[in-house]
């Protein structure tokens, strides 16, 4: 080589380098080191360690290995769950409008069929027959995890005529999601809701499946059960149609458990 | 030989000095996520902010440094749904606004009254440009709380633009759903003219 072919091959080197720097900062980058000489092979290992290192731990999956070899920028290709997790449909450009509502909401047709139902229903004799369902329910999986007979210390679910739903008739929640809400010790609230929420969606092909999964689950998924999506006031504060928020928490949840 | 040798070495120097330019360059999802995380976290703790009388400076102080992580208008554009287009640009803008403040002032004041040294565990990160998802875990004593981030890059930056606790319940989800109900029956004004109404009252909740 002589004096002239060094700066000039220089020059390139700097170019190419700030070229592959600049594409990512994944380590993924660095395999694409186009013809590096034999004798400075050792090297890259050493520097991809650095960025990895520096970045929190992750699942080997979620990161591209150093070593994988690829003519494109692609990283790894991601996992069956990965893509799973990653997808969205909250892009509704993407997506034609009764579509979206579908996946947002299959319940709907249930819901609002059965809810209306029960707000007309809701009044007299109708409404203490939905304390003495929920007290029922909820003695029935309370009391037989061990919790007595714990019905009757809550007001709640002992409601006088004039208490009941009138706090949340104002958002036509009804007296069922009234006996839900106050409920939000830790192994209670959701297992109640489980059952009362799922009788108010879809009374029959819900309760069911609820009661396979609770019975795949088990006691201990009960216990870490909480309400954390917010207490009542929170929700209220959170939200301008607390209803329709609630009822759409309720829905995802069980959708996402469903889904694991 | 020695030419070779100084071939190589440049070489090298050029692609350490590459590689750290673009490590420091382009933060990851979960960089992004943590760095502001972990910041708004030592203001939580901050005595300097304990007495009732600072509790709004220290919410302004969190709003500071958490809201460069989001994306209000691609948050607001999903959460309005398919009827965004028919907002006129004042009203996007008017919206997205109102609606960044609106939660902000919920969600920091919650923050505030619930934080409790909860440590904040970053689990994983599911990168497929320009989507990400950041997965952490908020740890009290005998409860996990799953907290994953949506996240958009545009301009070489990483945005939140979801949230989803519980593994799968999206707040975005949550508000379109509340707003399509609201917008099927009022005007986009109206509907900006009700997240000002709760926002004056969050405003006077908190002593503003």
């Amino acid at each position: 080589m002589n004096q002239r072919t060094l700066p000039a091959l220089a020059a390139i080197l700097i170019v190419m380098s700030g070229l592959i720097g600049c594409a990512g900062s994944r380590p993924k980058a660095m395999t694409e080191v186009p013809g590096a000489p034999s004798d400075i092979a050792a090297e890259p290992p050493a520097v991809t360690t650095e960025p990895s290192a520096a970045a929190p731990p992750t699942p080997a999956a979620a990161q591209p290995a150093a070593t994988e070899p690829a003519a494109s920028q692609d990283p790894a290709p991601l996992t069956e769950e990965e893509q799973m997790l990653l997808e969205d449909n909250t892009d509704w450009a993407l997506q034609p409008d009764e579509e979206i509502y579908t996946v947002a909401d299959p319940l709907e047709k249930y819901n609002r069929g059965v809810f209306y139902l029960n707000d007309k229903l809701l009044q007299g004799k109708a409404r203490a027959a939905e304390a003495e369902w929920a007290r029922f329910l909820y003695n029935s999986t309370i009391g037989v995890l061990g919790f007595g007979d714990p019905a009757s210390k809550h007001a709640e679910l002992n409601p006088a005529e004039e208490d009941m739903g009138q706090t949340l008739a104002g958002y036509g929640l009804g007296d069922g999601f009234y006996l839900v809400w106050p409920l939000l010790g830790p192994s209670t609230l959701r297992d109640t809701a489980g059952m009362v929420g799922d009788r108010f969606l879809n009374p029959v092909a819900f309760v069911e499946r609820w009661q396979d999964s609770l019975a795949l689950s088990g006691t201990k998924e009960i216990n870490n059960l909480s309400f954390r999506i917010g207490d009542y006031e929170s929700l209220i504060k959170a939200a301008l149609d607390p209803y329709e928020s609630f009822r759409n928490a309720y829905i995802q949840l069980r959708q996402s458990k469903i889904r694991q | 030989m020695l030419t070779k040798r100084w071939i190589t070495a440049l070489f090298v120097v050029c692609f350490v000095i590459g590689q750290a330019t673009a490590s420091a360059g382009s933060p990851t999802p979960m960089q992004t996520v943590k760095e502001r995380i972990d910041q708004i976290i030592t203001v939580l703790n901050d005595p300097q902010y304990h007495p009732a009388a600072q509790k709004k400076a220290q919410r302004e102080k969190i709003w500071e440094i958490s809201q460069i992580m989001f994306d209000f208008t691609e948050i607001s554009r999903r959460t309005v749904g398919p009827k965004w287009d028919s907002f006129s640009d004042q009203e996007k803008s008017h919206f997205t606004d109102v609606f960044a403040q609106f939660l902000g002032n919920t969600y920091i004041d919650k923050m505030q009254g619930e934080y409790h040294n909860e440590q904040v565990v970053y689990l994983q990160e599911i990168v497929k440009e320009p989507q990400a998802l950041v997965r952490t875990q908020l740890k009290r004593e005998n409860l996990t709380l799953p907290i994953d981030y949506r996240m958009k890059q545009a301009q070489g930056s990483w945005k939140i633009y979801d949230i989803l606790v519980e593994n799968g319940v999206s707040i975005v989800q949550n508000y379109r759903v509340q707003f399509q109900t609201i917008l099927q029956k009022e005007s986009p004004v109206q509907l900006i003219a009700r997240l000002e109404e709760k926002l004056k009252e969050q405003k006077s909740q908190l002593g503003q």
